[in-house]
């Protein structure tokens, strides 16, 4: 470039105008200096990106405590309000969904389909608790949100998709129990842990080391290991290993907030792999309680109102022809069977007939086999639903046993 | 007058001062303001963001009412609403529209002087080149501004105009007044804004590199989809938090009760990121470059 210039304006003429030599000429070429910040800015950018990937060390060292004192440590904790904002991940294994646009979002088509949009990918929630009958979910979606407020003994869902909004008035005797969604969104298959109770599609770390610290029993070792930070904060981290090799679990983690004993995450690994299937947790904590006008809620105008009708009891969507879930196994291994008529086991069939699961779905001698890296649930070709932390021969072994 | 300038060479009176003042940067930036927005292009591009809205507001006044659910989000609210027409109109521009027209600013701000020839009459001023740059940056940082916003009003305008305004329904299920929608809004133009503002920095670098206009352009607006493309690509997932139009569409939660920031707080790390490394690698290339036209 340049070649073609008079004379006196070249770079290289420039002594024709000053006597002395420019002092920066002997700090090398111009020109290469000044592509300098080209190259050091995306190396400054690389170290930053690097350095925000190492774990933070820890400010102050916790007290060391054995498993069981930080076991009971768990269990004793106090923490009654908080918020915070809590991010789901899950890599079961699952085939990868349509990409969630702003027009073809999972959520948006009911049921089902939005419990299989929580089996994949990262979803992220904000959750608000003041008490134990004060709190709020808000589950993200692009440009949508799903909100589960709860005050006293009122519950309300609402989505924002389609503007609809249901109503459900707790019994008196349900207002110290924790928060769950008797309603939309619920199902057995949800990616909790077969033969709990159905609660929300998205859990709080809360319950899901609850539920998984009531595993813990001979069959589970449990072992502290370093100290890890969740949320800005320092926990210990509760590693869980079933000491059954039926399995399909390896390892649960479950990170102790060291100041206050609240669960800050948990992470489940399948057994043999290096990374987690599964995890929840905190990504920001706030101790304080939250402002109260977030838990009153009206249906916003123009949006859809439904009442839902109260379960007599916990059992009572089951209806009157309930038969009891069969159980073989015990502790990791245990296989649920499901009886056709069941509510759950028609519902799990539906979700297997899902068109998004339904490339997930192999058939297998005996039925059909929605296989995971956790979990696997088999329906039967005569409408049987088994479910378990198990490899799939178990579950047909349990579904030939049975009656 | 010279008939090319060469490569600046620091510390050396590369150009003589030929007489002209040396003009101050605010009065280069109101001057460079002034033929920005003085250009019949740029009231056209204004103007066509500003028809995205007046088609929206009209279409659904003239047709029956949108199922809930279906569209793009909040279309169907538009006939309850007709703040919820700027919300609408805010979310079709994000992919294509308001990208091509910040693309148009952006890669015409250096190569557009260089093919009319004014390059070189700005460089012998002498205003410095990088002062030069930092003021054609501005330039299209303003219209980046002006762009959302232009949006924004016209669709508040337009849906008040065909339609009944009330009380606004955030996604979270509360309700606000009308008065707080439009500080949302202008919430949303800001996040836009930010979002933009990495796009135009990879416009200005474009448009260092060539002295056609036409070609900065289109290559900008060819950045700023094949990034989006990349974005709605699972195989690419490692890429994605480093792709600038990765946040685009995370202004919803501009419309959350209470707001998140936290997609606000990381579009503008990344946007910071890349006006740093662009903008380096603009100031290298223009300052080295020898300008012939």
């Amino acid at each position: 470039m340049g070649s073609e210039t008079m004379g006196s304006f070249t770079a290289g003429s420039d002594s024709t105008f000053t006597p002395h030599p420019p002092p920066d000429r002997r700090r090398g070429n111009p020109a290469l200096r000044r592509w300098l910040p080209a190259l050091a800015v995306p190396a400054v950018i690389a170290a930053g990106a690097l350095a925000g990937t190492i774990p933070a060390s820890a400010g102050d060292p916790l007290p060391a405590r054995t498993p069981a004192e930080v076991l009971a440590l768990a269990a004793s904790h106090q923490v009654e309000s908080f918020s915070g904002t809590v991010e789901q991940s899950s890599d079961l294994g699952l085939p990868a969904l349509p990409s969630t646009g702003p027009g073809a979002d999972p959520a948006s088509a009911g049921g089902a389909a939005s419990v299989v949009g929580f089996l994949s990918g990262t979803h992220t929630a904000r959750v608000y608790v003041d008490g134990k009958t004060r709190a709020r979910i808000q589950v993200f979606d692009r440009l949508a949100e799903r909100d589960i407020i709860r005050n006293g003994n009122d519950a309300w869902f609402y989505s924002s998709k389609d503007n609809s909004a249901a109503h459900l008035a707790l019994p008196e005797h349900a207002s110290d129990l924790p928060l769950s969604a008797p309603a939309q969104g619920q199902d057995p298959s949800a990616p909790g842990l077969p033969g709990d109770p159905p609660t929300t599609a998205v859990k709080t770390p809360e319950e899901l080391a609850r539920q998984l610290l009531a595993k813990v029993d001979p069959t589970t070792a449990v072992t502290t290991g370093a100290d890890v930070q969740v949320a800005g904060r320092t926990a210990y981290n509760l590693l869980i290993k079933p000491r059954s090799d039926a399995t399909l679990v390896g390892q649960a983690a479950i990170a102790v907030d060291g100041r206050t004993g609240m669960p800050l995450s948990v992470q489940v690994t399948a057994r043999g792999a290096a990374s987690p299937a599964f995890r929840v947790g905190f990504t920001s904590l706030d101790l304080a309680a939250p402002d109260g006008s977030l838990f009153t809620f009206s249906p916003p105008p123009g949006s859809t109102v439904k009442e839902l009708a109260v379960p007599a009891d916990g059992q009572a969507h089951h209806g009157q022809g309930f038969q009891p879930p069969t159980v073989s196994g015990t502790g990791w291994d245990t296989v649920v069977g499901l009886p056709a008529a069941a509510a759950g086991g028609g519902a799990a069939a539906a979700l297997l007939n899902d068109p998004l699961l339904a490339q997930a779905v192999v058939v297998v001698p005996g039925g059909r086999l929605l296989s995971t890296a956790l979990v696997n649930v088999l329906v039967t070709d005569d409408g049987r639903v088994f479910t378990g932390m198990v490899p799939p021969d178990r579950l047909q072994a349990a579904a030939s046993a049975a009656p | 007058m010279p008939s090319s300038v060469p490569a600046e060479v620091p510390g050396a009176p590369a150009v003589p001062d030929l007489a002209l003042p040396r003009r101050s940067g605010l009065s280069l930036m109101v001057s460079e303001l002034r033929v920005l927005f003085g250009r019949r292009r740029t009231w056209a591009l204004l103007l066509a963001l500003a028809a995205i809205p007046i088609l929206i507001a009209v279409a659904v006044r003239l047709s029956s009412s949108v199922p809930a659910g279906r569209g793009p989000a909040f279309l169907d609210r538009i006939t309850q609403n007709g703040l919820f027409v700027a919300f609408t109109a805010m979310l079709v521009s994000v992919p294509l529209f308001l990208p091509l027209t910040v693309g148009v600013v952006a890669g015409d701000t250096i190569a557009g002087e260089a093919n009319m020839g004014t390059l070189r009459y700005l460089l012998v001023a002498p205003a410095g080149r990088v002062r030069l740059l930092l003021v054609k940056y501005a330039a299209a940082l303003t219209f980046c501004i002006a762009a959302p916003l232009t949006v924004a009003a016209a669709g508040a305008a337009a849906g008040a105009a065909l339609f009944p305004v009330g009380p606004v329904t955030l996604l979270s299920g509360d309700v606000i007044q009308p008065g707080e929608a439009g500080l949302r809004m202008l919430l949303i133009a800001a996040y836009l804004a930010v979002s933009l503002a990495g796009l135009s920095a990879i416009g200005l670098f474009l448009s260092t590199l060539t002295v056609v206009p036409v070609g900065a352009m289109a290559a900008t607006v060819v950045v700023s989809v094949v990034s989006q493309v990349a974005d709605q690509l699972p195989q690419l997932e490692w890429l994605h938090p480093w792709l600038f139009s990765h946040y685009w569409l995370g202004f919803g939660d501009m419309l959350r009760q209470p707001v998140l920031w936290d997609a606000f707080g990381r579009n503008a790390l990344l946007q910071t990121g890349y006006i740093a490394v662009f903008g380096a690698l603009a100031y290298a290339r223009f300052t080295t470059r020898d300008v012939l036209s």
